[in-house]
């Protein structure tokens, strides 16, 4: 394997940059099968039956809290990925635990909202409108739950194995993943629930 | 310890919270339904375009020009699905 020193660690051989590569074209593919679910959300939004419309079942409190834990998240693993690049493994695996207790938080945070949802009438068949806003936000909020696993030996690896190029190149990766996520929670953050409240 | 906070991504970090917090005025503030989407739309893709410069590095590798690439065709697909479907089932035409 050749490695090339004048690169950071994740782009240092050819097999790195080349899975760089394929995970952004994977990113691509993501875009569009979240744009379908926007725009059946979008579709369908006004079909609420004999149920609860978005205006009546949103509340800013939870937002808030959702859209600061997963911005200060994706925060925390772009400072994960510059400590790597320094060579700080400490630092990098400190910063991918914070990453990950934020997405916890934000997953908590999504199921407590799930739960209040179903007390006040509105569950996955209640409605148009209640189908397709679990599927778009349950398809994030899996996502997220997928990251945290995927993340958890992410930093089991740079424990065990320290920072090589095959672990600088998959924890970079997994931060394309999480930084990605956020900006799918900022359009659901502005579409879904900021459009439906005002 | 400070070589681990690079000012550009806090300075990223702190955009983007006003960016958030700019977005929510239109919750808290009263204004009309075209001023209030207005705000989002322009909000979400500065947000969304934060995300990829700063902190996802996308324009780092010789392979920028396929990334670039393959993002904008991405958006394309998601712009047409989402603007077609409004078009042509709520809209009319």
């Amino acid at each position: 394997m050749k490695v090339d020193h004048s690169q950071p660690l994740e782009y240092s051989t050819e097999q790195n940059r080349l899975n760089i590569l394929g995970f952004w074209i994977f990113l691509g593919a993501e875009i569009a099968l979240f744009a379908t679910l926007f725009a059946s959300y979008f579709l369908l939004r006004n079909g609420t039956g004999s149920g609860p419309s978005d205006g009546e079942v949103f509340v800013i409190d939870t937002l808030m809290i959702q859209t600061f834990l997963l911005l200060t998240s994706s925060f925390t693993i772009g400072l994960g990925v510059h400590a790597m690049r320094l060579g700080r493994k400490t630092a990098t695996i400190n910063f991918f635990i914070v990453t990950l207790l934020l997405g916890l938080g934000f997953v908590g945070v999504e199921i407590y909202e799930f739960t209040q949802y179903i007390d006040e009438g509105l569950t996955l068949q209640t409605s148009g409108f209640s189908s397709a806003l679990f599927t778009l936000l349950g398809t994030h909020g899996a996502h997220v739950t997928f990251g945290l696993f995927w993340g958890s030996f992410i930093i089991y690896q740079l424990i065990t194995r320290g920072l090589t190029p095959e672990t600088a190149n998959k924890s970079f990766i997994f931060s394309l993943y999480w930084h990605f996520l956020d900006v799918v929670w900022i359009f659901i953050f502005s579409f879904v629930y900021l459009k439906g409240m005002i | 310890m400070r070589e681990l906070f690079p000012a550009k991504q806090v300075m990223g970090y702190f955009f983007s919270l006003l960016l958030t917090v700019i977005a929510l005025a239109v919750y808290f503030v009263d204004m009309s339904y075209q001023v209030a989407m207005t705000i989002l739309l322009v909000t979400a893709f500065v947000q969304a375009g934060v995300q990829l410069v700063v902190f996802m590095h996308a324009g780092e590798s010789k392979d920028k020009w396929s990334i670039y690439t393959t993002v904008y065709y991405g958006v394309f697909i998601a712009l047409v699905t989402i603007f077609g479907s409004l078009l042509t089932l709520i809209w009319g035409y």
